[in-house]
């Protein structure tokens, strides 16, 4: 085990590098931050001055030997845009994201097992057929579109929620309803799939020959058997909710993290936000991933690296 | 009887002490801007979120009236020219600071020596650019200098906010702005929204509204929801066509000038007949209210703001025949030619749209047009850098100092940013104009100079967009031409 996760850290370790000199590519090859950060009519010895202050000047491999040495001691210089530390503006935007992640993804979770065992006990019933529409139906949907949809009703129409924003309980109902939807109507279609399949392994049909009731099956041999399949798609989804479904909620309703302060930041050219937010999510994301294979290899010992 | 009679009596009674004792109505208002501030510092950035904000916090030695006359304002009255460079300005008495701090003559000197200190290495440098120093002469008067004859210097001071020598040095300006307005900084919830009260020592008056909150919403769609909700009572950038959904908007003629700037020493685009024919072809009535649902309105002629100093109302706005395009492409023997028509998306109101609707008039005409939709980083470097001129480049030009010099210097001037002439004879016109301190022929410099542009087609000026704002039931407000949100100037009726 302790073999597995080194191998897992060293593979994280060479994927944070692999995107930080990704990153340092990128953003030097999307545009010139001089001519977006200064105003249409600033002269080329003010350009020449702000380039040389924010080290443009330099030769590309010292930028980048910089950038490396920077990132070690998460000095991304400072916000284009903000004027203050990258990495500050990064982590006071952070917590926001994660919160909003927390209770969508959490939401989506809790919901999926019972919906999609429901569903699974029954197929083509009834509560089968409805879960099923509701789940094709959240995967359909654009999130951004849903977010309007959510707006104009639950806000504009019946004035029970605000539009937008941060502050209560209540403005976190509608970003979070709207970032659930996808990922409940994945992970139920998943349970239900999984727990089909294992309701008809041999297994289950001795249980029952035995007398065991479904209740017991269910949360002792069938749950635990789909447990490996569902922290997998789980981490899946929490990795395209970071590095995605976000930056739509956020912005669309104006939520004040990651996703929103990313679009804000290629908005303005802001090349040092964007690294510093790149970076973070990168890093978080292989983070996740070595924290999902080894709670894999830990519920299923027979996994392996590949 | 009687009873009753005591009883409504006391009753009204109490109504009325109630009414007497209560204070007058707190009244709060929710703005939604587009952008959140970067910063609070009023001096260091060009930012417009800043603006929206800082415009009610601070104030400036010379000010605008809604439809964009220059007035003083914390100068007591219009400066006065000693010499070709110097300006003194007498300072209104009895202004304070909301720290306490006087303001005086000290304040001027410490705001203007800090924006032209060139290592604090502020943006607002393109507007400050000619001021050299400013010196105190007594408490109450001030001289500035400039490093040439600058007439346009009381417009550049419409620009440049008054901040407290003391609270500069060891306040916090980028993160709690100190000025002399009618509102108050209050609280910044970074992200999310920002908090101002009103003043009530205010030199002017305490104004009406007693606090505003703005709350930072990118998306125009959601703002608009926002003040459908009833959250929200001013929303900036609404789109044309939600005016009719939401309860009140307004519509002001704004900053910006739509226009496209010709490459004249490019291959096809060096005929003067092709530079006519492309202003000839286009239909700009239709794409007023086809794009714009009327809220713009054709530019007569150049592309300087019809409100700034200097613009030339004799000019009219070019005729759409397409008929007479097509015999100007054919007489130049241009039929067929390539003419590439760069710009960018996304960045101003309907510029997609623009630039596409007016390259399919252009290729009615017989010419082979393409259009170039760049990234907007990769579009400024066409714009302003050392790369070949464009045939055709789009801009949405704006002018905040209301002077034809700004849109003068950079599109008609050879050596101009976004300039794609090499006309000498121009140049020196503008530069002429730029030190002229008689108003007079300084206006007839401008008007000169936009004549012959206008005749040689230089540029391809489209429209005059207007600012549309969306308003809640009980919000009455005019906005300005400058598109400042002064909220002192707001009222609310409930």
């Amino acid at each position: 085990m302790l073999e597995f996760i080194l191998r897992r850290l060293f593979q994280g370790v060479l994927v944070v590098f692999g995107v930080t000199a990704t990153v340092f590519v990128v953003t030097r090859l999307v545009g010139d931050p001089v001519a977006l950060m200064l105003p249409l009519s600033s002269t080329e010895a003010q350009r020449a001055a702000f380039a040389q202050q924010i080290g443009l000047d330099q030769p590309i491999a010292t930028q980048f030997l910089r950038f490396v040495g920077d990132i070690a001691t998460l000095d991304f210089g400072n916000s284009l845009w903000q004027r203050r530390p990258a990495i500050e503006v990064v982590f006071e935007r952070l917590p926001n994201t994660l919160l909003l992640i927390a209770v969508g993804l959490g939401a989506a979770v809790m919901l999926s097992i019972p919906m999609g065992a429901v569903s699974a006990l029954r197929p083509g019933g009834l509560v089968d057929r409805l879960t099923m529409s509701v789940g094709l139906l959240g995967l359909a949907m654009p999130q951004f579109w849903l977010g309007l949809v959510a707006i104009m009703i639950f806000a504009v129409t019946l004035r029970w929620l605000p539009t937008s924003g941060m502050g209560t309980a209540a403005h976190l109902v509608l970003p979070a309803l709207t970032l659930a939807l996808t990922p409940l109507a994945r992970f139920t279609m998943m349970v239900r799939a999984s727990m089909i399949d294992e309701l008809n392994k041999p297994y289950v049909k001795t249980a029952r020959a035995k007398g065991l009731g479904l209740t017991r099956i269910l949360r002792v041999h069938t749950l635990r058997n789909i447990l490996v399949p569902f922290l997998s798609i789980s981490g899946w989804e929490l990795i395209a909710t970071l590095s995605g479904y976000t930056v739509v909620v956020e912005t669309v309703l104006a939520w004040p993290g990651l996703g929103l302060t990313a679009v804000q930041a290629i908005q303005r050219g802001d090349l040092f936000l964007m690294q510093a937010i790149v970076f973070v999510i990168a890093f978080l994301i292989v983070l996740i991933g070595i924290v999902l294979d080894i709670l894999s290899k830990a519920v299923d010992p027979r996994m392996e690296l590949n | 009887m009687r009873k009753i009679q005591r009883l409504s009596a006391g009753a009204l009674m109490l109504l009325a002490s109630t009414l007497a004792c209560s204070p007058a109505w707190a009244q709060s208002i929710t703005i939604a801007i587009g952008s959140e501030p970067s910063t609070l510092d009023p001096q260091l950035r060009d930012d417009g979120g800043e603006r929206q904000v800082n415009d009610n916090i601070y104030e400036t030695l010379m000010a605008r009236t809604p439809t964009g006359e220059l007035v003083p304002d914390l100068a007591a009255q219009p400066p006065k020219q000693i010499d070709a460079t110097t300006w003194q300005f007498k300072l209104r008495d009895g202004v304070k600071f909301h720290n306490g701090e006087p303001f005086n003559a000290d304040a001027v000197v410490a705001s203007v020596s800090r924006v032209i200190d060139p290592a604090n290495n502020s943006e607002q440098m393109a507007y400050f650019g000619t001021i050299k120093a400013a010196e105190k002469v007594d408490d109450l008067t001030v001289n500035l200098m400039t490093t040439g004859p600058d007439p346009i210097l009381p417009s550049r001071m419409y620009w440049m906010k008054m901040i407290a020598p003391g609270y500069a040095k060891d306040g916090d300006l980028a993160g709690a702005p100190v000025g002399t307005g009618p509102y108050k900084f209050d609280s910044w919830n970074r992200g999310t929204d920002l908090k101002l009260v009103a003043n009530a020592d205010y030199w002017g008056g305490e104004p009406e509204i007693d606090d505003v909150t703005y709350r930072f919403v990118t998306e125009p769609g959601t703002r608009l929801s926002g003040l459908l909700s009833g959250e929200f009572d001013v929303i900036t950038n609404l789109l044309p066509e939600f005016t009719t959904n939401v309860p009140k908007f307004a519509a002001v003629p704004g900053l910006e000038t739509s226009v496209f700037v010709l490459g004249t020493d490019n291959e096809v685009t060096k005929d003067p007949k092709v530079r006519e024919a492309l202003n000839l072809a286009i239909d700009r009535k239709a794409m007023v209210e086809g794009l714009f649902m009327g809220y713009a309105t054709i530019a007569k002629g150049s592309h300087i703001n019809p409100a700034a100093f200097g613009f030339n109302e004799k000019l009219e706005h070019y005729p759409y025949d397409i008929e007479k395009a097509r015999a100007l492409i054919k007489e130049a023997g241009a039929e067929g030619k390539p003419l590439v028509v760069v710009g960018e998306s996304g960045r101003w109101l309907k510029d997609r749209e623009q630039i596409e609707a007016v390259a399919g008039y252009w290729a009615e005409t017989g010419l082979n047009v393409t259009t170039d939709i760049q990234e907007f980083s990769q579009y400024l470097d066409s714009l302003m850098g050392d790369g070949p001129r464009p045939d055709a480049i789009f801009i949405a030009n704006s002018n905040e100092l209301l002077d034809a010099d700004r849109e003068m210097s950079f599109i008609y001037h050879k050596d101009g940013a976004a300039a794609s002439n090499s006309d000498a004879e121009m140049a020196t016109m503008i530069e002429a104009a730029r030190v002229e301190t008689d108003t007079a022929k300084r206006k007839a410099f401008y008007d000169d100079i936009q004549k012959k542009g206008h005749d040689l087609n230089y540029t391809v000026p489209l429209f005059n967009l207007q600012d549309i704002y969306g308003m809640s039931e009980r919000m009455e407000w005019q906005p300005r031409v400058d598109a400042k949100l002064m909220v002192s100037e707001m009222k609310v009726t409930e």
